[in-house]
């Protein structure tokens, strides 16, 4: 297998895009990167597009929409292809890249993931990412990604005497790196004083899926984040002389039951385990050797089980960590640095994406201040698609 | 002659599948068995389409949650929903119509209507108090 570098980066804001079309976002990210790899003039040796998104056929009304990015950004006759996978695309698109390069198909690869959801009012939306639960035994009963986060929580709860103020506690961590991050859709930090201790806790910060409140789930974003690959032992390398390679060093993926009824122990994210190992075993890392993480927190209980199902913590142990500040931006090991989903945002295509983005940035040091990681090697990116039924794992480490 | 069948009221019913050839039950019906790797045509031309077992009545809940945040369709300030376990070891997701449900209490598995579409009723789990 060949070594797969990421040679380019690009973001836009995430937040409220309305205003704008889908591809021009993806555009817009798409730039960013080229000219963050330095090959703007050059972009035709990109020979392959992947593009993830979700919606676009449902909400925006576009199809076709890899060879629409292709043209508006001029980058014709790159091959190009649409990759869906829920919440995950964006990292299952990154995988796609990886694996055209890994396999000598191709050299260069771009990866842009967007999606533009705030364009349909909250109740369409929430459909929309309610129709990957199971169509007649779940998606029919108004279940939605909320409903079931809520139901995980509550036995999480009974099982490890998580309380709703250690949730909290995620979510103060999280704005507090997303309030550093200029992409971020949430920029305010909060108190706990604001969402859990205070007297007017229980008005700023409502149930939406109990015992889950507001300050416990992502908010809806728009947005989009490009990455730009390339073999590291390709003669092509000599283009990308403006910033420092990071390597793509372990990619793993696996999937679950569809009905989360169906799943033997309903806390066993089984997914998330699999695709950790593989992702692992390809880097010949074990969890101790990761120095930070990106985990799909769209809701903050997940960040805290995703961290114990990779093998950061044991079992009902993650609410220790965050007590005892290990996943701070100082601890021993930060996670969520950009925010999270929480407070960065989630634009489904978008997501996986913007999670190895911001691996890069701290692997090449260049995190805005009081959010850079010190001296990382190795960063893990975990892409949470349906409730657990599809998760892609990633690993980037220093060259 | 007039056909005065369709007129019939039937109760509506969800149902568990059973595997022909090994008896496993599923819900909802796969394609392929787990445990046999046996076939199912929907249609019943190539293979069986599965024989169809009412699922229902005594059940455990397993886990809940109260939702404020509703989808398109559901013109409510909240739902209740649950999963929760049936006597013959099926699990199912549903509506939950208790107002103070507890992990492990004891529900009765009815099929009510889960949600209204122009011209079509949708049934589906109702979870209530035994009677
Ligand atoms: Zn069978």
């Amino acid at each position: 297998m060949r070594k797969v570098a990421i040679v380019g980066i690009g973001h836009t804001v995430f937040g409220n895009l309305s205003e704008f079309e889908l591809v021009d976002i993806m555009s817009f990210a798409s730039g960013n990167a080229l000219e963050d790899a330095g090959i703007l003039k050059d972009r035709k040796i990109i020979e392959q597009v992947f593009v993830a998104n979700v919606g676009g056929g449902i909400i925006n009304h576009q199809t076709g929409i890899a060879s629409s990015l292709v043209s508006r950004i001029d980058l014709e006759p790159a091959m190009a292809e649409l990759v869906e996978n829920g919440p995950a695309s964006g990292s299952s698109a990154v995988k796609a890249g990886f694996a055209a390069i890994a396999s000598g198909m191709v050299d260069v690869v771009m990866v842009t993931g967007g999606e533009l959801m705030r364009t349909v009012t909250g109740w369409k939306g929430t459909d929309f990412v309610a129709m990957l639960t199971h169509p007649e035994a779940e998606y029919n009963y108004g279940l939605t990604l909320p409903a079931f986060a809520g139901m995980f929580t509550r036995l999480y709860m009974k099982k490890y005497g998580l309380t709703e103020r250690d949730l909290a506690m995620v979510a103060v961590k999280d704005h507090e790196n997303g309030a550093k991050n200029p992409y971020s859709h949430v920029e305010i930090p909060c108190t706990l004083d604001a969402i859990h201790d205070g007297e007017n806790a229980n008005v700023v910060n409502p149930y939406i899926a109990e015992p889950i409140r507001l300050y416990g789930a992502c908010p809806v974003s728009d947005g989009a984040a490009t990455l730009i690959l390339c073999a590291s032992d390709s003669p092509k390398m000599k283009f990308f002389t403006k910033k420092e390679p990071v390597l793509i060093t372990g990619m793993g993926a696996a999937t679950d039951t569809h009905c989360v009824h169906n799943r033997k122990d309903p806390l066993e994210l089984t997914a998330v385990r699999l695709s950790a190992e593989k992702a692992l075993e390809m880097a010949g890392l074990s969890p101790e050797d990761i120095s930070f993480a990106e985990l799909h927190d769209a809701f903050v209980i997940l960040e805290l089980a995703i961290s114990e199902e990779v093998g950061f913590f044991e079992k009902g142990k993650a609410k220790e960590a965050i007590k005892e500040g290990v996943t701070r931006i100082d601890g021993r090991l930060p996670i969520n640095t950009s925010g999270g989903l929480k407070s960065k945002g989630h634009p489904l295509g978008a997501t996986g994406v913007s999670q190895i983005f911001e691996l890069v940035k701290q692997l090449r040091g260049e995190a805005e201040e009081g959010r850079q990681v010190k001296d990382p090697e190795h960063g893990m990116a975990v892409n949470f698609g349906g409730f657990g039924n599809n998760v892609v794992t990633t690993i980037c480490s220093k060259e | 002659m007039v056909d005065f069948s369709v007129y019939e009221l039937k109760e509506p019913e969800v149902y568990a599948y059973k595997c022909p050839d090994c008896g496993a039950l599923y819900y909802p019906v796969p394609m392929i068995c787990k445990k046999c790797s046996a076939r199912r045509d929907p249609s019943g031309v190539i293979f069986s389409s599965w024989e169809q077992v009412p699922l229902g009545g005594k059940c455990k809940l397993l886990t809940w949650t109260r939702v404020y945040a509703l989808p398109e369709g559901f013109d409510v300030k909240y739902l209740l929903f649950g999963i929760v376990e049936f006597e013959n070891g099926l699990r199912a997701s549903g509506r939950l119509l208790v107002d103070d449900p507890r992990i492990g209490m004891e529900l009765d598995g009815k099929v009510g209507i889960v949600k209204e579409v122009v011209g079509e009723d949708i049934y589906g789990f109702m979870f209530d108090l035994p009677d």
